[in-house]
């Protein structure tokens, strides 16, 4: 892949791409990191597949593998980021103070809930998909995915924003 | 599989536009019903707007990514050498043992000699250890001191 067609595919898929790896991780500087992994990790294995459909694909799974290696990496640090974020929650402006909270509600779901959920609901993609980015059996994702979306509503329903 | 009906529910849940077959169908599927409960909180969570600085740029990416693989070529490229050079620590290092396992009796008395009395001693008398012994002793001294310039050398 050359440098102009890079930036053409990095313009259509990075945006969305960030947007999952911020939700998973809760934190604008690590989906940067994981965003330039990512591509990274793209253009070295330049990877020979037949649409862009795939090659997106390929970078959600990627993605989604980085993000799990990272929480890996800062699960000890855990209970002091979210100290750190519900100390800064107290000064947030309105509008910030309702994005935070939606973040913060789904900063409880386990990361591989909230990889289930983006890709299901936000991406759209199909259980094979989901199954390939996730490292499971398109048939566990079925029952993954009810579970995650049972245990959203259960916290929705507790914070009181259940529909 | 997911329900065929999914994609419509969620759509119909996100948008809150519902027509009756899809109500119905949301009553009866457990899947489907989980699936819109979550759907308008998931619609609304993923609209916030999330970016308050740009991404990181293309080119710099691109950049870095020739810089990245540039530095797995040469570590790459490098691995028989770094291959070679552990070979030579393990050769080294054994053949010290070596000799030092083949001529320990001599080595031990050799030591015992070195006093300021013992060198005289030792220096006036023609005995010493054997030729091949010193050839071994000088060929491995000459090898480490070889591998250490050069690994002292490539760390620099």
């Amino acid at each position: 892949m050359d440098e102009a067609r890079f930036e053409a595919f990095y313009r259509r898929t990075a945006g969305s791409l960030w947007s999952y790896l911020f939700r998973l991780t809760g934190n604008d500087a690590a989906a940067d990191d994981l965003l330039q992994k990512t591509f990274f990790r793209f253009l070295r294995a330049n990877p020979a597949l037949a649409s862009e459909e795939h090659q997106r694909r390929w970078l959600f799974r990627t993605a989604t593998n980085l993000a799990f290696d990272h929480f890996r990496e800062i699960k000890r640090e855990r209970v002091r980021m979210d100290e750190r974020i519900r100390e800064a929650a107290t000064v947030l402006e309105p509008r910030d103070a309702m994005r935070h909270d939606m973040m913060r509600t789904f900063e409880q779901l386990k990361p591989r809930e909230r990889a289930l959920l983006w890709l299901a609901h936000v991406e759209e993609a199909d259980h094979e998909d989901i199954g390939e980015a996730l490292g499971v059996k398109a048939k566990s994702v079925k029952v993954l995915l009810f579970r995650a979306r049972k245990r959203l509503g259960e916290l929705l329903t507790r914070k009181g924003l259940a529909p | 599989m997911k329900c065929a009906h999914e994609s419509n529910v969620l759509r119909a849940a996100a948008d809150d536009r519902w027509t009756g077959a899809l109500r119905g169908h949301v009553g009866e599927c457990e899947d489907c019903a989980a699936a819109a409960a979550a759907a308008p909180w998931m619609s609304r969570f993923s609209r916030m707007s999330d970016r308050e600085r740009l991404l990181p740029d293309p080119a710099i990416v691109w950049l870095k990514a020739q810089l990245m693989r540039g530095t797995v070529d040469v570590a790459r490229i490098s691995r028989p050498i770094t291959i070679a050079q552990l070979i030579a620590y393990c050769v080294i290092a054994g053949g010290w043992a070596g000799v030092l396992t083949w001529k320990w009796r001599a080595v031990q008395a050799w030591i015992g000699t070195l006093t300021p009395t013992g060198l005289v001693h030792t220096a006036a008398r023609a005995e010493s250890l054997s030729l091949t012994f010193f050839t071994v002793v000088i060929v491995l001294a000459s090898m480490t001191v070889t591998l250490a310039l050069h690994t002292i050398l490539a760390e620099e």
